[in-house]
């Protein structure tokens, strides 16, 4: 008869702490009790009290005081030590392609890392040097129908918040205004485009930003002064002891000096501001009287709160200000512009800025980042990592039955489990050392690449951060306990008699193993996926028709170009037969509103051409006619939409309609010529809108469009840069060719693509080699099963699909995981732009095709390379 | 007087071990402690009282054969010493001393 069995955890309890020279007894007496009990009072009762009983044991006499009867060396005995390290290294040494794998893997996987922790380091520290840090709020507005609807939110401000805040609320203690913008600079007789910085004048004691000589209290007050960055003054004097010097800005069609007041550190490259030009605001007194102004806005304005200030009660009194001052304003509004909503002030913490998705750092400020970027390359990071940590767990628990021998005899001699977790986790810290110090020479390596593709200027320097370094040594940890952790828990629970007989086998079916494999696959896969889909969407962004014709078009920037200017312009470069064609636009596209049916307002992007524009770009004019000089009046009553314009105007017969503009001086209105053909005037992750073109005399160009015959290039490029600096050589000339800018429009996608790439191979790339790793040990494991196979007549083919399969199955179930998930991230990334590709079949086809056969190479040669081997060496042995 | 060092729980555990004689070992000095006493006590207070009487050289231990009802396991079986007899026997008379000592009806009488 089988005894009765007392709770199995209470005696392992028991074991734990009893000591071992009471243990016997102690169990001893108990088991008797509790089988006594059984048949008094039940098992139910008898398992209850021997609970009791034993945890009633926990008394001082009871618990262990000596881990064994037997002296023990102390745990880190050098001497052990010293055997410890031998043995990893001679084991390292001996399995080459097992460290190999191991430590181009966790390297790998650590440099990734490491290098997102360097990214998201730089991303949260952004503009938190400021000496007034917490205390620094950027103005925002929004804009609310009158049904409470919102409809407008945007950081920036007009003159007026800034100084009227300031003096109606009491906890705003100071306020700097600041606007980027373009000036023209002229240094010798060359002119360039300078871009330029306005703020007030206490710039410097609202930001931190050191200078190398001036006065930062007074460095901005006189209008004519300016303070450039460290870097400037190299460029321009080739030296930075340049304060009293000038400099020449146009300033109302002439050149102005401006007396350099400071000189300013290169600007921190975590910063939102940078600035190289930096001159004060100047606002004229007539502009501060216009209480019109409200409406106005144009730049950013941040202020300083007290310490203690309450942001909720600061931005009501905000507002309560607002509605005050602007009284006049809001009521004009509304009667001339039949605007009935209202716009409610708030304010944004400064080091939000950076990472803020609706309220981005523009205007003038730099680097705005989208914090989905930081989490999706985290994510890849992690995945990277955690392949990289599971390949080390499968191979070395894949290998251990090599070293079975080594624990069975390690554990007769008298090792203790605790010394052989402790050998097992040590080798896992060597590994991992080895991978770190290599994943560092890696991150150097990569550097440069990433830079270029996050943005960013990040150096390996850094590193001497505290927090960096604490975060990377506890990633080194981290992984050094994650991927030695398990091998070492399941290695020194080896039974030394079973090891020894050598009839140990690893027992059960390893659904570990068999998970972490369809893990890592899963993460692949879903990579390859997702690479895939950005892949062939940047593509259908990139060569989508998009209604015009943007080869060999070169585009000049010449701001407020007169039609007699762009008159001379053609004429001239007509004489060159390489240039097919020259068209001047106005400079940008922006939402302007006019009256259409009467009362109905349109906003629309409000362009001015002439009559070459059209046929320039190849735009097809669908009804009507393009714009002709045969009819002088089309530059005073004619306006050419495209149809978009028609379909939201809702007119049947759209030749003849009424356009107005009703908030010029006096009320203009144009009759609609022609409707032009849709084309995506905008990047195409913008849906196509309504669009006005204008022959309008007074309104002035803002760019020259050239058409060169093909492969004409460098040429044409001369003889138009040699025109356009005759013809105007007091202003700065930059050309661009028009295809290039519209690829330029999707660099984040570019980005996307390519650090999804980077991330798929490199899983792909750890998956497969961890496999192969597994494979080659698995066909160690049945070399002599192979060989009696093959004694009996099994064919090559039949042992490599014998072999592989096992394998393939696990990177086949892997689609079930992937396929779904990836399925849904990419519908959900793909919502963001109006005009995608459907995600087909065919990727998720691709998808496994190329996970199964990069994994049938893999294991594939292995098992090809055990199945060749002659039976007869496979089967000498033993 | 020399003291004793003895609690009153130890005295008891002691003179079982006496009472038990050969057959003294921790379930057997548990039972019997029961059944003199009424006190059921829990094998640990045993175990404790047994190891501290034995910390004082009051008792004596070797390890007895293994039987199958313990799950193979040996029973530790104690014997008097003779400072274990010493001393009980000092209790004994310190006790009779006191006890012819009290006065005759001194003591409440307790009725039957």
């Amino acid at each position: 008869m089988k005894s009765a069995m007392p709770p199995r955890w209470a005696n392992r309890l028991l074991e734990w702490f009893c000591a071992p020279h009471l243990l016997e007894e102690v169990e001893g007496d108990l088991q008797e009790r509790f089988e006594r009990n059984v048949l008094r009072y039940g098992m139910q009762s008898a398992r209850r009290q021997y609970e009791r009983e034993v945890l009633s044991f926990l008394r001082p006499f009871a618990l262990k005081r000596q881990p064994s009867e037997y002296p023990q060396p102390i745990l880190f005995s050098p001497a052990m030590l010293r055997n410890y390290l031998k043995i990893a290294f001679r084991n390292l040494a001996r399995n080459k392609a097992y460290s190999a794998i191991n430590i181009i893997g966790l390297s790998i996987g650590l440099a990734a890392a490491m290098l997102i922790m360097l990214y998201t380091k730089d991303e949260v520290s952004y503009d938190r040097f400021h000496r007034n840090n917490p205390s620094i709020y950027r103005i925002t507005s929004k804009h609310l129908t009158a049904a409470g609807v919102l409809e407008n939110l945007q950081p920036y401000t007009g003159i007026f918040p800034g100084p009227k805040f300031h003096a109606g609320v009491p906890e705003i203690t100071s306020f700097v205004r600041f606007k980027e913008n373009r000036k023209d600079l002229k240094l010798g007789t060359e002119v360039k485009s300078q871009t330029v910085h306005f703020a007030d004048t206490n710039f410097f004691s609202v930001f931190t930003f050191p200078l190398l000589s001036g006065n930062p209290k007074t460095a901005l007050q006189n209008p004519q002064s300016v303070v450039i960055s460290e870097e400037m003054a190299e460029k321009n004097f080739g030296t930075t002891n340049v304060l009293g010097r000038s400099m020449l800005f146009k300033e109302n069609e002439k050149f102005e000096p401006y007396i350099i007041t400071g000189v300013a550190q290169k600007c921190p490259q975590n910063s939102s501001i940078k600035f190289e030009v930096l001159m004060p605001l100047v606002i004229k007194g007539e502009d501060m009287a216009k209480n019109q102004n409200w409406f106005s806005v144009f730049m950013n304005t941040f202020v300083i709160l007290k310490p203690n200030a309450n942001v909720k009660a600061v931005e009501s009194k905000m507002n309560r200000v607002y509605v005050a001052d602007a009284r006049e304003s809001i009521k004009e509004m509304a009667e001339k512009f039949n605007e009935t909503g209202r716009t409610v002030y708030a304010l944004q913490s400064f080091t939000d800025m950076h990472l803020s998705k609706e309220l981005p750092a523009s205007n003038g400020l730099v680097d705005e980042s989208n914090p989905t970027f930081s989490y999706i390359l985290s994510g890849i990071a992690l995945f990277i990592l955690l392949i990289a940590c599971i390949n080390f767990v499968n191979l070395t628990v894949a290998r251990s039955l090599k070293r079975a021998k080594e624990i069975g005899v390690r554990k007769v001699v008298g090792g203790a489990r605790t010394q052989l977790i402790i050998q097992f986790l040590g080798e896992s810290f060597i590994l991992c050392f080895a991978a770190f110090l290599l994943g560092i020479i890696l991150i150097e390596l990569a550097l440069p690449t990433f830079n270029q593709l996050a943005n960013k200027a990040l150096a390996l320097s850094y590193l001497f951060d505290a927090e960096l370094v604490a975060g990377y040594a506890a990633l080194f940890i981290i992984t050094s306990l994650l991927s030695g952790f398990y091998p070492a828990l399941v290695l020194s629970g080896y039974n030394p008699v079973q090891t020894l007989y050598s009839r140990f086998n690893l027992s059960g079916k390893n659904y570990l193993q068999k998970s972490l494999v369809v893990l890592q696959f899963t993460l692949a896969s879903f990579l390859i996926i997702a690479s895939l889909t950005i892949y062939s969407q940047f593509n259908y962004l990139t060569n989508k028709n998009l209604g015009y014709d943007d080869k060999n078009l070169i585009i000049i920037d010449k701001s407020n170009l007169k039609r007699s200017e762009a008159k001379l312009v053609k004429e001239e470069l007509a004489k060159n037969p390489d240039i097919i064609d020259v068209a001047p636009k106005n400079g940008g596209f922006w939402g302007t509103v006019a009256k259409i049916n009467g009362e109905t307002q349109l906003s629309f992007a409000y362009e001015t051409v002439d009559e070459t524009y059209l046929p320039l770009f190849k735009i097809p004019v669908l009804k009507g006619r393009n714009f002709s000089p045969d009819f002088p009046s089309d530059s005073s009553q004619s306006v050419l939409v495209n149809e978009t314009f028609v379909k939201k105007a809702g007119w049947k017969k759209p030749i003849g309609q009424l356009v107005n503009f009703f908030w010029s001086e006096k009320p203009e209105k144009y009759h609609v010529i022609g409707v032009v053909k849709d084309h995506h005037f905008e990047a195409l992750n913008r849906e196509i809108k309504p669009q006005l073109f204008t022959m309008k005399a007074s309104n002035p160009y803002g760019k020259v469009f050239i058409k060169i015959k093909p492969n004409t290039e460098t040429a044409s490029l001369q003889y138009i840069e040699k025109t356009v600096k005759r013809l105007f050589p007091l202003n700065p000339y930059s050309y661009k060719f028009l295809d290039q800018e519209n690829i330029k429009r999707y660099e984040s996608e570019a980005k996307w693509k390519q650090m999804m790439l980077f991330g798929a191979i490199l899983t792909i790339f750890i998956s497969c080699i961890g496999l192969f790793g597994l494979a080659t040990l698995s066909a160690e494991r049945r070399t002599k099963e192979i060989g009696i196979r093959k004694v009996l007549g099994a064919s090559v083919t039949g042992i490599v699909q014998l072999l592989s399969t096992d394998f393939l199955k696990l990177v086949s179930i892997s689609f079930i995981f992937a396929f779904p998930a990836a399925w849904y991230a990419m519908q959900e990334w793909l919502e963001n732009y109006p005009y995608r590709v459907n995600i087909s079949i065919g990727v998720f086809l691709l998808t496994a095709f190329i996970s199964i056969s990069i994994a049938f190479l893999t294991v594939g040669w292995q098992s090809l390379r055990a199945a060749m081997t002659n039976p007869v060496k496979s089967l000498k042995i033993d | 007087m020399r003291r004793s060092y003895l609690g009153e729980f130890e005295e008891v555990v002691l003179l079982t071990v006496a009472v038990l004689g050969e057959g003294a070992y921790g379930v057997a000095i548990t039972d019997e402690l029961d059944r003199q006493t009424g006190r059921s006590v829990s094998i640990s207070a045993v175990h404790a009282a047994l190891h501290r009487l034995e910390e004082k050289g009051m008792l004596s231990s070797r390890m007895g054969d293994a039987t199958a009802e313990r799950g193979g396991r040996r029973k530790r079986l104690f014997t008097v010493t003779v400072l274990g007899s010493r001393t009980l026997h000092d209790i004994r008379a310190t006790r009779d001393q006191l006890w012819s000592s009290i006065a005759p009806n001194a003591l409440p009488a307790i009725s039957i």
